[in-house]
């Protein structure tokens, strides 16, 4: 075996290359269009489930207008209530509407209506099931029921999928379809709509609740009200017919300034509400 | 005037003795600045040694301060023994039971599954592989602990759970098993490079002297060498423990999260969470300042203990094995030897051995030993295919479904879409952003403690404490150092979500290895060095600046090198600390939160939906990424080994 391995030139280069590309992405600006640095920087944080409008609204609105920065995270409605509230970012997102310990900390929360939502039973496309009423989604998940039979399905077991602790959009559910009953102890949590959707699509006895854009792949139920299906359509939730259906919330501390209130004026738009349909969710009347 | 050659003159030359009354007025000389320059510097080093210190008394203080609540609220038994985690129940319970059996399931699954095949691993690499073999192989298995630890969650959520599902029939594959697969994949690195070092270091006598006497190769190794690596081998075994309870992304990713006990309690099909995964996944959405909040410091606190526990154990067993192989003999405590001595404890250690020696007896003489020989190597060979295959299945898989998602747009454009479309550019640079800052914090420190602990002090109360803490330091988990950034850093002092809190969060993670790779590469600089230094008259940091640090510089490098992939590939510190979804720009001043390679992809896998060719993308950047930082590391590290003249 040869001697030395590696000669002293590509031992350099190696770590020459590693140097220099540290040095270029220190040295290079921002991306393509805009070489210059944001004259106005806001913070958006909070609910997944009102991420993608905001995501979708924001590229609009640095579409035109090329100077404003607008960041945005996610991590669950409580993040966005407290980040709202302290300060920490700009605008808050929340799927769900304050708690009485929010109001009385953070008195200063302005709600903008943005949007709504409807919560959708999701089921693998495999599953027999349609439809099931309140009571028995209510069953299923507090562990009264584990096995498809015994909900007119096939016989396959359960698998009850839900969201992590603080999510809003469990908070939503667990209000008012479990009428805060605990969930049962197997239930696999994820922490997103998304983990959710791609979970219950890919296993065939899964059941979980996500917001209206994240239907891809999986089948939503219709709800057995009083003995008629209702199928989560616009026109049901948008008349209130299908229940389980929410509001969806951006919170600013105080009347929103600046670059805060031009971004939220213009999801309240005609051309905002566009990309909220766009997105799936139910625009605002007026 | 003339020059004075007689000895006195010389040695007042050289400045010695000193002067201590002379009327004539002189500056200092040479040698007094000299010796000022070496006290000032020992002093600077001294501090920054403490570093290691301040840090972990920063981290159980700022952990103990935001988790004590919860004992008050609830109770330390309820808090430790309550079988239920319900926070958000409408009779919210803390119980962290299940997530302490979910942690040791995970860790105790995992190392059943490691152990045997980094040890055959290591076997192989050291005994029975030819050079050629050994110098693919080795790569490899190190290539292995490069890869980030959200790939591979990224790998267990899309192909594992699934196959799992579909393999044994089960209603989901987000279990206990697929938990304790991960796991057990990442940790076996860790172990069979321990193993592997422990058991090359055997002296060459011993196995000598065995084939003198006629041993087959097996039998030299079974009876021989793996006896006499068995303090390395049990500190690598402990140490791959310590790599799977720590693990955060991973396990949340597969395990499906659910807090129960198994039911039966070997179930493996059954979801379990992790104290970690609890972290994980809760952490970044509590409400600030409630019992939500509190218990999950309390949470941290018990990972904190357990990983202590873990540490002390292993420095037990070493002293204990190292102690009965007579390398360091600790005389036996009175109450000890006495039952040592005693009859039933001989009769019954007497009885176990007479039984495994007549259990073994009809094996021994019904196979030959050079048929057991070749089953056992052959059991051995299998068990590096299969690391080796676990390798390949997951590069393969990456590269194959990354490299479609890698465009030109890709890699220099900002993310839209939700990171559907549009590039990860931000998020490369915010990587590297947060790797040089990290290095910027680590490095001096880091070099500043192992140069005082090797060179400026023996052994005294200050540097065993010192070493401790770097002990702690390493084993501590990720999440806890993310957890620490958060409290510390982003709320504390204020810094809010920002670069500079996930650079310093990162910086003290990686603190311990460059501690570590700089003492090993300063303790490998001989000693006549040294000496000859001194006795050219050279002080104490001229000797270290100029004579010990020059060839111990390819040690720190492998080290810093080491520390930028790990730093890289991290998600849970910057979890909280530093990273947001989507930004446009680049950040333009250290206040600014930032994108990052790992937790793009964590959020594009668990939030995100219809962007699979995106996270493979991701995936494959930062994997392409971390793997040539450890190819530079192994490629320096076997230049300079060669070159080494020993």
């Amino acid at each position: 075996m040869a001697g030395k391995g590696l000669s002293n030139m590509a031992a350099v280069a190696v770590i020459g290359t590693l140097v220099a590309l540290l040095m270029i992405a220190g040295c290079l600006g921002s991306e393509g269009d805009s070489a210059t640095s944001p004259s106005q920087q806001i913070t958006v944080t909070g609910s997944t489930t009102v991420l993608p409008i905001a995501e979708r609204a924001k590229e609009a609105f640095e579409a035109n207008d090329a100077s404003a920065e607008i960041m945005v995270s996610g991590g669950g409605s409580s993040v966005g209530v407290k980040a709202a509230g302290e300060g920490t970012a700009d605008i808050g997102m929340s799927s769900r509407d304050l708690k009485s310990a929010e109001t009385t900390g953070y008195p200063g929360l302005v709600k903008h209506h943005i949007a709504d939502d409807a919560i959708l039973l999701a089921v693998n496309p495999a599953n027999s099931v349609e439809s099931l009423t309140l009571d028995e989604i209510r069953g299923i998940y507090n562990g009264t029921y584990t096995n498809w039979n015994q909900v007119g399905g096939s016989d396959q077991q359960i698998v009850v999928v839900g969201r992590d602790s603080a999510s809003g959009t469990r908070e939503f559910f667990s209000e008012f379809v479990m009428d805060e009953e605990d969930f049962v102890r197997t239930q696999e949590e994820f922490n997103s709509n998304g983990g959710i959707q791609q979970k219950v699509s890919q296993t065939p006895g899964a059941i979980g609740y996500v917001g209206l854009g994240y239907t891809e792949g999986v089948k939503p139920l219709a709800l057995n009200v009083d003995g008629t299906d209702v199928r989560p359509t616009l026109q049901n939730i948008t008349s209130g017919t299908y229940p389980i259906s929410r509001p969806l919330y951006m919170l600013t501390n105080g009347e929103p300034e600046g670059l805060a209130q031009r971004y939220i004026d213009f999801i309240l738009s005609a051309e905002g509400q566009e990309i909220v349909a766009s997105e799936d969710y139910i625009p605002v009347q007026g | 005037m003339a020059r004075d050659f007689s000895i006195r003159a010389r040695c007042r030359n050289f400045g010695w003795p000193r002067d201590r009354g002379t009327p004539e007025i002189r500056g200092p000389t040479a040698g007094a600045k000299r010796r000022l320059i070496d006290r000032a510097v020992g002093k600077l080093l001294f501090l920054g040694a403490l570093a290691a210190i301040v840090a972990v008394f920063f981290i159980i203080i700022f952990l103990l301060r935001d988790g004590y609540q919860i004992v008050l609220e609830t109770g330390l038994w309820n808090f430790l023994a309550g079988t239920e985690w319900n926070p958000t129940g409408r009779n919210p319970a803390y119980g962290v039971f299940p997530l302490i059996t979910g942690t040791l399931l995970v860790m105790a699954l995992a190392m059943v599954i490691a152990v045997p095949l980094s040890i055959g691993s290591a076997v192989f690499i050291a005994e029975i592989a030819s050079p050629r073999m050994k110098s693919v192989i080795k790569p490899a298995i190190e290539l292995l602990a490069g890869i980030p630890s959200v790939v591979y969650g990224f790998f267990g959520l899309i192909l594992l759970t699934d196959w799992i599902r579909v393999t044994f029939d089960q209603p989901s594959g987000s279990s206990w098993l697929a938990g304790s697969i991960l796991l057990a994949i990442m940790s076996i690195p860790t172990i069979t490079s321990v193993a592997e070092d422990a058991i090359s270091s055997v002296p060459r006598e011993f196995k000598e002297g065995s084939l003198a006497l006629g041993a087959t190769h097996w039998q030299t190794i079974r009876r021989v060498i793996v006896p006499g690596a068995l303090s390395g081998i049990s500190a690598a075994i402990i140490l791959g423990m310590g790599r799977a309870i720590g693990e955060t992304m991973a396990v949340l990713m597969v395990t499906g999260n659910a807090a129960v006990i198994p039911d039966p309690i070997y179930d493996v099909f059954s979801p379990v969470r992790t104290l970690t995964g609890t972290l994980g996944i809760e952490m970044g959405e509590v409400a600030f300042g409630s019992t939500h909040y509190h218990a999950l410091f309390g949470v941290a606190v018990v990972l904190l203990f357990i990983t202590l526990a873990i540490n002390s154990l292993a420095r037990v067993i070493i002293t204990r094995i190292q102690g009965t192989q007579g390398v360091r003999s600790t005389p036996p405590r009175r109450v000890k030897a006495a039952i040592q001595r005693s009859t039933p404890y001989r009769a019954i250690t007497g009885a176990a051995s007479r039984i495994a020696h007549a259990v073994s007896a009809p094996l021994r003489g019904l196979v030959h030993p050079r048929t057991s020989q070749r089953g056992a190597f052959l059991l051995i060979s299998l068990s590096v295919a299969i690391v080796i295959a676990a390798l390949g299945v997951i590069l393969f898989e990456i590269v194959v479904n990354g490299a479609g998602a890698i465009t030109w747009e890709f890699l220099t454009g900002s993310p839209r879409d939700l990171g559907r479309a549009g590039g990860i550019f931000p998020a490369i640079v915010g990587t590297f952003y947060l790797v040089g800052g990290a290095l910027a914090v680590a490095l001096p420190l880091g070099i500043a403690t192992a140069i005082y602990l090797i060179e400026y002090t023996a052994d005294t109360a200050l540097t065993r404490s010192i070493r401790t803490a770097v002990d702690l330091l390493n084993g501590t988990p990720s999440i806890v150092f993310g957890l620490f950034g958060f409290a510390f850093l982003v709320l504390f002092l204020g810094f809010g979500v920002s670069l500079i809190a996930g650079q310093i969060t990162l910086g003290l993670m990686i603190l311990p290895t460059i501690i570590r790779t700089t003492e090993e590469a300063l303790r490998s600089v001989p000693g006549s060095l040294r000496e000859g230094s001194y006795a050219l008259g050279a002080t104490k940091w001229q000797t270290t600046w100029r004579v010990v640090l020059p060839p111990a510089i390819p040690g720190i490098l492998t080290g810093a090198i080491l520390s930028i992939g790990r730093a890289a590939g991290e998600t849970a510190p910057i979890m909280f600390t530093a990273a947001i979804f989507s930004t446009r720009f680049l950040p333009s001043s250290l206040t600014e939160p930032v994108m990052a390679l790992p937790y793009h992809l964590f959020v594009l896998t668990t939030t995100v939906p219809g962007a699979a060719t995106q996270s493979y993308g991701t995936a494959f950047v930062l994997l392409i990424l971390v793997l040539a930082i450890y190819l530079a590391a192994i490629l320096v590290r076997r230049r300079y080994s060669q070159a080494k003249v020993m």
